[in-house]
């Protein structure tokens, strides 16, 4: 059960914030000059980040206080009195993490530069500290595990972390991502050649590349038992996932998308639903000219005998894509278009990759009731990653003990 | 005993011992002087002596990857070839690779800075960019062995290894993989060395070559372990252990949490206390007494795993392995040093 999420996105703090401002169609993709000099591009920053209780102390890195704050926004209804959260674990992703706060005057005598106030910061370099900082922050007792799988890792920390809970190694979860910008990233992938100068055109013919964005999201997972003893509402229920590889290509995803095709087909196994259930596809999308046509052709395989097309859309087009918690904030999304039958367009997209089997969403937020949806990532290293949610408890009700 | 248990089968390694397949001999290993990067006075580390990957799996190229993907495709080799697995007949898309570290690939990543720091942001080299991140090591084993089931990297504060298995564990339990490749491992760099020395977390014999590495602090190591994890069962396989089960927390009442996973009373065990955080193998060597009763033989860890930090358990674990424990039972002991623990049950053949 998803009993919580909590969100830190260039739209603001809380999920209420990212579904008004993304069903209004508000772009948060703004020309950026300040990064570093002689970048010149588009991003989504988060701006006025609020400071969590101790989130001043420098051993924290940006992409531990956006974790910080998501993890408290998606508590922020929690008992005070109750014991679940101390006891509950931590499952972080993050591809960043600490880098936002290291420079290059560490490659060139690092002594020197520990000296010069670095230690702390570097401190925050290891994936592990996301999670020990959300852990340190709420009190969280239980088991503080971290994953760096590229751009899948926090959908990829969401199903490990469900795999904890089916094990009895905690109760309750709490599982996402959070990646800052830096100059680190955005320096790289403008040498890869793979950033959109302009806002990104996601699944369109005459897409350039991406959108770096940053946030980071976090979904409360408990048991059925768990969230009924504490009286939790229910947003959502994670219904299925699956994780597979590509074996193909260091960068590069696998050009006819079996990797990905086989993940939404064992996410679909364990959900126990066939193609024609799933109402809509939350796609990875990144706007790249080799992601969206694999992707496109693993949309193909899997769902080709459905009675109509799959409603598909890329919500990278709204605020970038955030990288290690790019699949964490599209899970949040997800829930929020299950929530309220809103399927979701890709923003920009005049001119669709043709694809029969694919209902390419664009221009109006269409409503129709959404039982069932699915959250797709993939990333750097051939990793796949598939969700599959299905709507909360009750009408636009969320309390179990309404439903 | 073993229904549904996994048993590992195989083991690779690379380590100051060099690439090695199966069990690591018992014998001591003195740390080296650094001489990768210009030091002031002396520096000493339990270091992986330079060899050609090629040499030992031949075909390999690993030019342009970071020293932990290089060793992480040498040991995953050797683990198979260990494990007598022909991976021609295995189905691939059911295999998993899990890789548990703790700094990732802080080579490249230290070369995308040094890039940066010569030729401004806007100049950096693309090369080192994404085979420096920490999935490019796990994401290697899956190309050149072809394993197309989940491809995660892990990391926790202390025990990123344990951390590894337990979620290699979990996948094979849950029907996510039929069979696992499971590696922990660091390399270590001149930032990770000074970062540790400007933290005072070194042990004196990092400076002095007439001290032993135990002396207080500890000597910081590199290497990478590979484990082949299936479920027991194989009638060719040979069993080092059977994986039982394991915990992580974060903090709580570690006595308590490990005496559940015997139900209660604790057996006739050997505990193989010490890997994890750096400094805290005395904590985790109280942690066990506390634990044991007079039936318990306790294994300090050698220092060249503990320098291994939070990469460090596989190290200890084959350093445990190879000593012979007299009992059934084997409780891997790791800490996070504030508190936090890892307690993972193996069962020896």
């Amino acid at each position: 059960m998803v009993t919580g999420v909590g969100v830190v996105s260039p739209y603001g703090v809380g999920l209420d914030c990212l579904q008004e401002g993304m069903l209004a169609g508000q772009c948060c993709l703004a020309a950026t000059k300040d990064v570093y000099p002689g970048f010149a591009g588009t991003t989504a920053a988060v701006c006025g980040l609020p400071l969590p209780a101790n989130g001043a102390d420098s051993r924290y890195s940006r992409s531990d206080r956006m974790a910080m704050v998501a993890a408290r926004d998606a508590v922020r209804n929690f008992d005070c009195e109750s014991t679940a959260l101390g006891e509950s674990g931590v499952f972080m992703a993050s591809t960043v993490a600490g880098l936002s706060e290291i420079d290059p005057g560490i490659a060139e005598d690092p002594a020197a530069w520990y000296g010069r106030g670095g230690l702390a910061r570097a401190a925050s370099y290891p994936a592990a500290h996301v999670a020990e900082a959300v852990g340190e922050h709420l009190g969280i007792r239980g088991p503080r595990c971290a994953i760096s799988a590229a751009c899948a890792s926090s959908a990829m920390a969401i199903a490990l972390a469900a795999n904890m809970l089916l094990d009895g190694a905690a109760t309750m979860m709490l599982a996402g991502g959070s990646d800052a910008l830096c100059p680190f990233t955005l320096s790289g992938f403008s040498s890869l050649q793979a950033l959109d100068p302009e806002p990104c055109r996601p699944f369109d013919q005459h897409r350039k590349g991406l959108n770096l964005g940053e946030g980071a999201a976090v979904l409360v997972l408990e048991t059925l038992a768990a969230a009924v003893a504490r009286n939790a509402g229910v947003l959502a229920v994670l219904r299925g996932w699956a994780m597979t590889n590509d074996a193909f290509h260091s960068t590069a995803p696998q050009t006819q998308g079996n990797g990905l095709a086989d993940c939404m087909r064992l996410g679909m196994e364990m959900a126990e639903v066939s193609g024609d259930e799933i109402g809509y596809v939350n796609a990875h999308g990144t706007g790249t000219p080799l992601n969206d046509v694999a992707e496109s052709k693993a949309y193909e395989t899997v769902f080709c005998e459905r009675r109509r097309p799959i409603p598909v859309s890329s919500t990278k087009s709204y605020f970038g894509h955030c990288l290690g918690a790019a699949g964490a904030l599209e899970a949040a999304i997800t829930i929020v278009a299950a929530r309220c039958g809103a399927l979701l367009p890709t923003l920009r997209l005049t001119d669709p990759i043709e694809s029969p089997s694919v209902e390419w969403l664009r221009g109006e937020v269409r409503r129709e009731a959404l039982p069932l949806a699915m959250s797709v990532s993939a990333g750097f290293g051939g990793s796949n990653s598939a969700l599959i949610f299905a709507r909360g408890f009750g009408d636009g009700e969320f309390r179990s003990d309404r439903s | 005993m073993t229904a549904n248990l996994a048993a590992i089968t195989g083991i690779g390694s690379v380590s100051p011992y060099g690439p090695i397949a199966g069990l690591i001999p018992p014998c001591a290993v003195e740390p080296e002087s650094i001489t990768t990067w210009k030091t002031a006075g002396l520096r000493r580390a339990f270091l992986v002596k330079p060899f050609r990957p090629a040499d030992v799996v031949p075909g390999l190229k690993t030019r342009r990857l970071d020293r932990l993907s290089a060793w992480a495709l040498v040991a995953s080799s050797l683990a198979i070839q260990d494990a007598g697995i022909d991976m021609s007949r295995v189905d691939r898309s059911r295999v998993a690779v899990v890789f548990g570290t703790g700094f990732g690939c802080a080579e490249l990543t230290e070369a995308f800075f040094e890039s940066a720091a010569a030729n401004g942001w806007s100049g950096t080299d693309p090369s080192p960019f994404p085979e420096g991140l920490a999935n490019a090591p796990a994401s290697h084993v899956a190309l050149w062995h072809g394993l197309r089931g989940p491809n995660i990297t892990v990391g926790s504060k202390g025990f990123a290894g344990e951390s590894a298995l337990l979620q290699a564990a979990s996948l094979l339990r849950h029907g996510q993989a039929d069979l696992a490749i499971v590696l922990a491992g660091d390399t270590l760099t001149r930032a990770v060395y000074e970062w540790y020395e400007a933290a005072g977390l070194l042990s004196p014999a990092c400076h002095n070559a007439e001290l032993l590495p135990e002396t207080g602090g500890f000597v910081p190591s590199e290497g990478v372990v590979a484990l082949v994890l299936e479920p027991a069962g194989r009638r060719e396989a040979r069993t080092y252990a059977h994986f039982i089960s394991g915990r992580c927390a974060a903090g709580g009442n570690a006595v308590e949490t490990i005496r559940q996973m015997f139900g209660g009373a604790v057996p006739g065990l050997t505990i193989c206390a010490g890997n994890g955080a750096p400094c805290a193998a005395s904590f985790t060597s109280a942690l066990a007494r506390e634990i044991s009763g007079p039936s318990v033989d306790i294994v300090p860890a050698q220092a060249v795993a503990a320098g291994l930090a939070d990469a460090g358990a596989f190290l200890h674990l084959i350093f445990a392995l190879s000593s012979r424990p007299r009992s059934g039972q084997v409780l891997l002991l790791g800490t996070s040093g504030d508190g936090g623990f890892a307690a993972l049950l193996l069962e020896l053949p």
